[in-house]
């Protein structure tokens, strides 16, 4: 549960005393189970302002729409806020246009979670202090243990809390277990080769290639993705088997160092399609191998983003 | 005619029919519904109210289908056709109206595509009828109807332990000859679930003089509002029943020329050669979508090219709702000043 109150009292703050000139929060979706991204320029806007586990979206998606001279005010969970950090090593935004209000985040809550379970026609989802969800729908009141409900990236993330916000509204949570993510990355890796590959044909062969996992995305920002490009053309343009996979294993590989793994992808796709096994795999050789995580701060490249002349491999340079 | 199909004699009826064609139904694949073929001990996933995830548009225009195969010293060969009678059980109204808004796509007097034609010609509809209507359809707001006969060969009616089975064509009522004719009284509680059911939805916005006040507002705000947190992908428009929008692609290293859905939400997808880019943000893309919708439709064929099926309601990945994105419309001004 977030103090609403708080959050907007200092959204008006900064609006007021022209620290930022807007936030980027949420607000209340047209459907109780999608509350919207929101973009408040005024105080009296942020009277709009609603936080609650069903607010999916990796806010940072939107920092590289802007002009680099806007000052921003963004509500950041864990993710969002490595997200950002991870934006401004790359040059996509400076950090003193930036004012983060950070929000400890105790998971963002799988809508597709409370419809298999209350049926597709939900009247209201209300958030209680025993970490039930009670949700009302036309079959009935429901009363949900919220960690049941968890978006997978959620129920094993490491930093529930924002890690460089200029204010933090509530109280900080003990920090995830790198066990658990560590565990999936285990268990499929224990998969025989043909299990692996069939795993991954199942997951990616369902893509219809909207790029919703792309759009998504905050450290997707090219002007120009790979699948656009017509020469040369890396991968198929179509939902053949080889597009499919091209499609999924690449993305996943320009990820390599820099994503935060908050699953604001999976949580996009239409066609239900896990993609987390394979950023996470990356993510896990990031932690062993260059003891490595990517946005704790501003200024530690990802191992894959640094060329030094005594590079062991050549080709670099 | 009215017939009667009881419940439990559905799955012999689909097997029957599966002796001359293919049939295609609502089935569970992973965590949604999907139209696959009937195979031997299948299980139908018909029982909710709401479509399945990927519209059966996609069973006529496939997301990716080759056109043609380039053979050695420049020539081509055509992609033979498949044109195995189907039959698809089970589609609900919204999506079998949005195939006849389709047809004046695909098979313009001029210009007939070949594989649209062939497929929709050897494809019967049988329609099944929305007796609890989905939260976020709106069928009926903008012409259609959870009972709505458009494009079906038959439609069913469910009354509890049996359906109530209109035939609308002669091919429809061929498929359904061994059942009993329904009583008076049967058809009369058909037709009060098919009213109930459309009353019971509520109307989502006002189209009375939508298409001017969008018409009016080509330069308005509006737009850049109501796309602010657009995120541009694809999934209102690959889930969409009446989108149909393709593009062309030599494959060059299969030798094929393939046509692959696209859409207006794209940046690529206006962007031309020269660099120059027509609809250079979301904010004319987002235009593009509704107004595509909601005018264009309207001038070329007198009908909005939307069904209210719901579903770019249900998985936009950020919650934007075309219904309050209308409404809103509604609220511009009528007149704009004249520059």
């Amino acid at each position: 549960m977030h103090d609403l109150d708080a959050l907007k009292a200092e959204a008006k703050r900064l609006l007021e005393e022209g620290v930022v000139e807007m936030i980027i929060g949420f607000k209340a979706g047209d459907t109780p189970l999608h509350p919207q991204p929101a973009f408040f320029k005024t105080p009296e806007e942020v009277d709009q302002l609603v936080y609650n586990a069903l607010c999916q979206n990796n806010l940072a998606t939107y920092l590289t729409r802007f002009p680099k001279t806007l000052k921003i005010g963004m509500l950041v969970r864990g993710c969002e806020n490595r997200s950002v950090n991870a934006l401004v090593f790359e040059g996509q935004h400076p950090r003193e246009a930036l004012y983060l209000i950070g929000v400890p985040c105790e998971g963002i809550i799988d809508w597709r979670k409370i419809v298999a379970q209350a049926g597709e026609e939900v009247i209201s989802v209300t958030e209680q202090s025993d970490n039930t969800i009670l949700v009302e729908s036309k079959s009935g009141f429901f009363t949900l243990e919220k960690n049941t409900l968890l978006h997978e990236s959620c129920a094993r993330c490491i930093h529930p809390n924002p890690v460089s916000a200029d204010i933090v509204i509530g109280e900080l949570l003990p920090e995830g277990d790198p066990a658990l993510a560590r565990e999936q990355v285990a268990a499929f890796a224990e998969l025989s080769l043909p299990e692996r590959y069939a795993w991954f044909r199942q997951e990616a062969e369902r893509c219809i290639r909207c790029y919703a996992c792309r759009e998504a995305c905050p450290m997707c920002y090219c002007e120009e993705c790979f699948v656009d490009h017509i020469s040369p053309r890396w991968t198929e343009s179509g939902t053949t088997p080889a597009g499919m996979q091209g499609w999924h294993i690449v993305r996943a590989f320009h990820q390599t160092g820099r994503c935060t793994s908050c699953g604001a992808c999976e949580r996009a796709c239409p066609m239900d399609i896990k993609m987390t096994y394979l950023t996470e795999k990356l993510n896990e050789d990031m932690r062993q191998k260059y003891n490595f995580e990517v946005g704790m701060d501003t200024t530690t490249p990802p191992p894959f983003s640094t060329i030094t002349l005594d590079d062991k491999s050549r080709f670099v340079v | 005619m009215n017939l009667i199909l009881k419940k439990d004699q559905l799955n012999h009826l689909l097997n029957s029919w599966r002796q001359d064609y293919e049939v295609y139904a609502p089935q569970a694949l992973q965590n949604y519904t999907h139209f696959l073929p009937l195979q031997d001990g299948f299980e139908l996933a018909f029982d909710k109210a709401h479509n399945t995830r990927i519209p059966p548009k996609a069973l006529f225009l496939p997301t990716s289908e080759a056109l043609l195969k380039f053979t050695k010293f420049g020539g081509y060969e055509q992609v033979p056709l498949e044109t195995a009678p189907r039959i698809i059980f089970g589609i609900r109204p919204c999506d079998a109206h949005a195939m006849t808004m389709l047809d004046t796509v695909f098979e313009q007097e001029r210009y007939t595509d070949p594989h649209w034609k062939a497929r929709r010609d050897a494809t019967l509809l049988v329609g099944l009828g929305c007796h609890e209507p989905c939260q976020t359809g709106f069928c009926t707001t903008v012409g259609s109807g959870p009972f709505n006969h458009a494009g079906l060969d038959a439609i069913l009616t469910d009354l509890g332990e049996i359906f109530l089975v209109e035939t609308l064509t002669e091919k429809g009522e061929q498929l359904f000859t061994q059942l009993e004719t329904a009583t008076e009284e049967q058809s009369k509680q058909a037709s009060e679930v098919q009213q109930a059911a459309a009353a019971s939805m509520p109307i989502a916005f006002e189209t009375e003089g939508l298409k001017e006040k969008l018409d009016q507002n080509f330069d308005s705000p509006y737009w850049e509002e109501i796309s602010r947190s657009c995120l541009g992908c694809g999934v209102c428009t690959f889930l969409c029943p009446t989108c149909f929008c393709f593009d062309i692609v030599d494959e060059a290293q299969r030798g094929e020329r393939v046509r692959n859905w696209d859409t207006c939400m794209f940046r690529t997808y206006s962007l031309e050669a020269s660099g120059h880019n027509p609809r250079p943000s979301r904010v004319e893309r987002t235009r593009q979508r509704l107004s595509h919708k909601y005018t264009h439709w309207v001038d070329q064929i007198n009908q909005i090219g939307c069904t209210g099926c719901g579903r770019c309601v249900r998985y936009c990945p950020v919650g934007l709702d075309i219904r309050a994105m209308l409404r809103k419309a509604s609220q511009l001004p009528s007149e704009v000043a004249h520059v």
